[in-house]
């Protein structure tokens, strides 16, 4: 079971390698519950591939990854374990085509957590409620906006009641007018203590949201700390670099 | 202006509208459209001048068919019997009956999504296959017992044909599935397996079944002459099938696999829930082809010795005095085959704009 007590992302010393290209070197995180973490860092940097070793998307070659207290390791037990805890959402959504949006909702559910069918569309219209289209329910994700997908996405999530959620660039692939309706639902989120790791280039949202902001380059996490002092006075000069790229226009 | 623009089109006259523009736009086009439907008209009226008005119509007039001018459906009223039940024994047709009808039931309610799961599905082909065989054979329900040498005709066809398929829809995609293996003795050696029986006629698969296997195998292990061509059959449509699937299964992204992933789903409920309901919406145009491709090909076992429909037909002229009357039993076998493909086409059909709404 998942230790209260713990921390709720424990990386130490971990290395990932596709083939022979170094992917993450020396990776060292901790993550405490109730935590909110934007990542960021220019294309290519690893930041997606460092939130899906989390649970076990992408596997790390060497140090560890304890998530809630249970170290993330071959054993499919943990895996398991450590996934029914931790809640993702992708860039492109991932919704399941062919299910409604309650459907969608209700599938893990019902198969991992074994709810029976009324208590998870119970639970499922509470949380499309949250993210504000309970009137959706009944229609297929081919039938909406992005931005409404992506807001099925984080009520697929949350429907597992986890403890974590990861979200992998939620907004790149949204039109513009699309992406506050989706910050807002992650800010409200953050506001009622879920403990988050962002991948994201909303740095209105960083500032606004986050505890603290991680910048990665080429692999490895070159600056870390507050938002206010990350983005006011940046102390790499790669750091520097990237915010003048982003901010600068 | 406005008024006009903002009117709709008038329904009167677009008929008209429509023809002028299509078939009347010019003096030459004018001439070609009353050519082609005069030439249209003139057919249709000499198939129904054969089939209907000049037709001899039953058996007891038979003696009439030489001077009539069209068709001698005599042929097929004496000799229906044999087109639709071979060789089956006379005074036994009417199980030959119940069996066709228990195997199109079975098949009817299987297109039906209220059986749409593993244990309705299962069930059902037990039950359906097991009547169609108990029936059909006999003896282990004490019935006269009919070797299976002994079936024929439509209520062979439609057991060679359902059996194939329902065999071979499941090994296909047992074959797709491990030709996506992780473990490249497995992928590689169903990769050449597929290939190998693509690149082999079918009747050759058909021959080594049922002539060359015998002669390998211990007496033993041979089975009835039917079970090997159907289990060959069903390992043929397999290997084509396979990549229909294989076609489906590109076609789903990565991503739906990983979003199954994060929730915390298993490798099986991934698979059985969100990536083969979708790999078989896109694998179902092939598939319908695929189907209906192998209902016309059972026609193939004649050369092995079996009596399916066709076989059955050729019988049924084959005789002195219905020889001449050959057109009218494959108009009307053809009639047969057309209505099972294109019930089946038109079901492949409804399929595609059920499933069309959930991609919309």
């Amino acid at each position: 079971m998942p230790d209260p007590q713990a921390n709720a992302v424990e990386i130490r010393n971990m290395h990932k390698y596709y083939g022979a290209f170094h992917a993450l070197k020396n990776i060292d995180l901790t993550v405490k519950s109730g935590e909110r973490i934007v990542i960021c860092g220019p294309s290519g940097s690893g930041k997606s591939t460092m939130i899906r070793c989390i649970n076990r998307l992408e596997e790390h070659q060497s140090g560890t990854i304890t998530v809630l207290g249970t170290e993330l390791t071959d054993d499919v037990h943990n895996i398991d374990e450590i996934r029914r805890e931790v809640g993702m959402v992708f860039q492109h959504f991932n919704l399941f085509p062919h299910m409604t949006v309650l459907e969608n909702c209700t599938l893990a559910p019902m198969l991992v957590r074994k709810a029976s069918q009324r208590d998870a569309e119970a639970e499922a219209m509470g949380f499309l409620e949250k993210v504000k289209i309970p009137d959706q329910a009944l229609k297929y994700p081919g039938q909406l906006s992005g931005g409404q997908q992506q807001r099925v996405a984080i009520a697929r999530a949350l429907c597992m009641r986890p403890e974590i959620m990861l979200f992998d660039e939620p907004t790149s692939a949204l039109d513009p007018e699309m992406i506050a309706e989706v910050l807002d639902v992650m800010v409200n989120l953050a506001q009622e203590g879920m403990t988050m790791l962002c991948v994201t280039h909303e740095m209105g949202f960083a500032r606004s949201v986050a505890d603290r902001v991680i910048f990665m380059d080429r692999g490895e996490i070159v600056e870390e700390g507050a938002p206010g002092p990350f983005f006011d006075n940046p102390q790499n000069e790669r750091t520097k670099l990237f915010l003048s790229q982003i901010l600068g226009h | 202006m406005t008024d006009i623009a903002a009117a709709p089109p008038s329904t009167v006259g677009t008929a008209s509208h429509w023809l002028k523009k299509h078939a009347f736009s010019s003096l030459p086009a004018s001439i070609a459209t009353v050519l082609f439907f005069a030439l249209l008209l003139y057919i249709a009226y000499l198939v129904f001048d054969w089939a209907v008005i000049g037709a001899v119509w039953s058996a007891e007039n038979a003696d009439q068919c030489p001077t009539a001018h069209g068709a001698c459906w005599s042929v097929i009223d004496a000799r229906y019997r044999l087109i639709l039940f071979g060789l089956y024994p006379y005074d036994l047709h009417w199980r030959s009956t119940l069996a066709c009808v228990a195997i199109i039931l079975t098949v009817i309610l299987s297109c039906i999504p209220l059986f749409w799961s593993l244990k309705r599905l299962a069930l059902l082909w037990v039950v359906g296959f097991g009547a169609y065989y108990l029936l059909m054979e006999g003896g282990p329900i004490g019935l006269q017992e009919v070797t299976t040498d002994q079936w024929g005709g439509l209520s062979l066809t439609l057991f060679l044909f359902s059996s194939v398929v329902l065999i071979g829809m499941p090994m296909g995609l047992g074959l797709a599935l491990a030709r996506r293996s992780k473990l490249p003795v497995i992928s590689y050696g169903v990769s050449i397996l597929i290939d190998f029986i693509r690149s082999l006629p079918l009747l050759t698969t058909l021959f080594t079944a049922a002539v060359v296997v015998p002669i390998l195998l211990p007496d033993w292990l041979h089975g009835d002459k039917i079970w090997r061509v159907i289990i060959a059959f069903a390992l043929f449509f397999a290997c084509y099938q396979a990549e229909v699937f294989r076609g489906g299964f590109q076609a789903i992204p990565r991503g739906q696999f990983e979003a199954g992933q994060a929730l915390g789903l298993h490798f099986w409920q991934i698979l059985g829930r969100i990536v083969l309901p979708q790999v078989f919406r896109h694998s179902l145009p092939g598939t319908i082809n695929m189907v209906v491709v192998t209902f016309k090909e059972t026609a193939i076992v004649i050369i092995i010795g079996f009596f399916e429909i066709l076989a059955s037909a050729n019988a049924a002229f084959g005789t002195g005095e219905w020889a001449p009357y050959y057109i009218e039993v494959y108009v009307f076998v053809g009639l047969i085959y057309w209505i099972f493909i294109f019930s089946l086409s038109q079901y492949g059909e409804y399929l595609k704009r059920r499933m069309s709404v959930a991609k919309r």
